[in-house]
């Protein structure tokens, strides 16, 4: 019981802050709604990146297939919002399913550099081999095609706001739960050493095929839920030049923490923001400041937040326990 | 098809191979040599474009920009790799992966800094076509071709005569015992850096005349890059001429059969041979599969 108000707490309260910084401050509305979304693509990223220690340069190809899934539903077969953001899931679902196998038995340089040139090919197989549906560079322009869905009628801005919201506590719930879950220990473990969870009679590719499909459908969730946002969707969502943002915001928030995506997408869209009103490119600043997080804070915002919690609770906890078993451990070692 | 076009198709995927070959060379040894991906090898490549792009508009010399682009690109892997690489070898893959791309980035915001967003058209040094077989091709590609195969047998000799290629290729199998022998490992690194650095720079100046000059030219040269290396296999210098070889063939002569296949292919290329052989063309039998080791 006090377990699962644990998991249900902490994402709860987040999105109850975010709801209430979006009453104080109703201006700052649209960027509330896009550093969530952001979030959760970067969530796709950090799954990859903190919990399974593998580097894709590819993500926007994930998002982009996620945004046209919604945004051909909506522009050619249907009206429904719900339905467009449940083909971005299915389509990330889909393709994890089908590239995961390939991609995943990939030494970690060979993974990153095959997902980049799928990100390249996605690229061109939108902008020209598609374009009789995709309409190359134009975009796609869909928004008038939208239909109110009951209850919630989210072509309105405000409306949408609450339903990103809804989506996003979700989210974050089911991530939490993950992480505290067998499968987001074994992902760790992976991680750290995978012949040894192969030598435990863990399936490593099974971890690995599984965390890439995780990822690659909270990318597609993000890029229906961008398409559903903008209302046109056109391929340089999906340019490899862009594969850096995600993954400096990732390092930036935390990579393997739960409420690290968050921090990393607000710290990242908000710099993004200032420094853009001065810089047209800010390439430059995109990289030397994954240089300073990688180099000066390798935790990142949340991991360092962390860091503080669990030493504040630390030392009740210390006095409760009496006989620190970690210590006792490591001074056996040393003998 | 005519053997007009095909053979002009041939001449010109082998230029292109060349280019490949000499902006690819660097990131294969260095990662044989320091286990680390060098993604701001590009950087380089761009440079040595951007300097060269300066000399010829103002002293009008193609000469004189390729040798200044090639040295100042030489000595800007000098410095990059002396302040900041030297930091992180030993490190993760992954962290080393990310440090250099952003390193790419940074370069990329500099140079945009620099010389601007535009693209920039280098004059090309010659307008003399030749006739091979009653074909006319323009001479500047057959000195591309001459100019790689020239880098190729000087890194041969170099590799196989000299005793600083011979510490580099024992370095490549096993850079601890290399230190055993009491040579110092990061001078060898240090000096393949400088001329991995001058050779994606070579690269870059003679790609100039052919595409536009623009900050993004190493963005997009990443890409064939990566594919020309990984095919070849990570760490092999044959491998990596082959698959040059190889992916200029599919480039021109796959885009003179159909237009969109000169950029698509390399990519479909690289896709089989890694679904069918993991580790590339030559690469090292079972390290490309992270559970097979």
């Amino acid at each position: 019981m006090k377990e699962s108000v644990r998991i249900i707490g902490g994402p709860l309260l987040l999105v109850a802050s975010l709801i209430v910084a979006r009453i104080l401050i109703p201006t700052k509305m649209n960027f509330i709604t896009e550093i969530s979304i952001f979030t959760i693509y970067v969530m796709g990223c950090n799954l990859l990146y903190g919990y399974l220690g593998m580097v894709s340069f590819g993500q926007p190809f994930y998002l982009s297939v996620g945004a046209y899934a919604a945004a051909i539903y909506l522009a050619y077969l249907g009206h429904n919002p719900l339905v467009s953001i449940l083909a971005g899931v299915v389509m990330g679902l889909v393709i994890g399913l089908i590239f995961g196998p390939f991609f995943v038995r990939l030494r970690g340089d060979y993974f990153a550099l095959v997902n980049a040139a799928i990100c390249a090919i996605g690229l061109f197989v939108f902008e020209k081999l598609l374009l009789p549906i995709t309409r190359g560079d134009d975009g796609l322009w869909y928004r008038a095609r939208m239909s109110a869905i009951p209850l919630l009628d989210i072509r309105q801005p405000a409306n949408f706001f609450f339903f990103v919201m809804i989506v996003f506590a979700i989210v974050l719930i089911l991530f939490r739960y993950m992480d505290q879950s067998v499968l987001g220990v074994s992902f760790r473990a992976v991680k750290v050493n995978e012949r040894k969870m192969r030598f435990l009679g863990y399936s490593a590719f099974k971890i690995k095929w599984i965390g890439f499909i995780l990822a690659s459908m909270l990318s597609g969730l993000a890029g229906a839920l961008y398409a559903v946002n903008f209302g046109f969707v056109n391929p340089h969502l999906g340019t490899p030049h862009r594969s850096a943002e995600v993954l400096v915001a990732t390092l930036i928030g935390g990579a393997g923490t739960v409420y690290g995506p968050f921090f990393g997408s607000f710290a990242f869209i908000g710099i993004r923001d200032v420094v853009s009103r001065y810089i047209t490119r800010w390439e430059f600043c995109v990289g030397v400041l994954t240089l300073i997080v990688l180099f000066k804070f390798g935790k990142g915002i949340w991991g360092n937040i962390d860091l503080l919690i669990r030493e504040k609770f630390k030392k009740k906890s210390e006095m409760a326990r009496d006989g620190n078993v970690s210590c006792s451990v490591n001074r056996k070692g040393d003998q | 098809m005519d053997m007009e076009m095909l053979l002009r198709a041939v001449v010109f995927g082998v230029s292109t191979s060349g280019i490949l070959f000499l902006v690819s060379l660097g990131i294969s040894i260095g990662f044989g040599l320091m286990r680390i991906v060098n993604m701001e090898q590009m950087i380089y490549y761009t440079f040595g474009a951007y300097i060269c792009y300066t000399l010829v508009t103002f002293t009008g010399s193609f000469w004189l920009g390729l040798v200044c682009g090639v040295i100042l690109a030489a000595f800007l892997g000098f410095l990059v790799e002396r302040l900041l690489l030297r930091r992180v070898y030993g490190q993760e893959l992954m962290f080393t992966m990310v440090v250099t791309f952003s390193v790419f980035l940074i370069g990329i915001g500099i140079i945009q800094f620099v010389w601007g967003l535009a693209p920039k058209p280098v004059a090309s040094p010659t307008e003399i076509l030749v006739d091979i077989f009653d074909v006319s091709m323009p001479l500047y590609r057959l000195i591309i071709i001459g100019i790689a195969a020239l880098v190729y047998i000087l890194i041969q000799l170099l590799l196989n005569k000299t005793i600083i290629g011979r510490a580099l290729r024992a370095g490549i199998e096993d850079p601890d015992k290399v230190q055993g022998l009491g040579i110092n490992i990061y001078k060898i690194i240090t000096f393949t850096f400088v001329v991995a650095s001058g050779l994606a720079g070579l690269g870059g100046v003679l790609n100039g005349p052919l595409i536009m000059v623009g900050p993004y030219m190493g963005f997009d040269m990443l890409l064939y890059a990566f594919v020309t290396v990984i095919l070849g296999g990570l760490g092999s210098i044959k491998g990596t001429l082959v698959s040059a070889i190889i992916l200029g063939q599919v480039i021109s002569v796959g885009g003179t059969i159909w237009a969109p296949f000169s950029y698509l292919a390399p990519f479909v290329v690289m896709f089989f041979v890694i679904l069918i052989k993991p580790t590339g063309l030559f690469g090292v039998v079972g390290k490309a599969f992270g559970f097979e080791e």
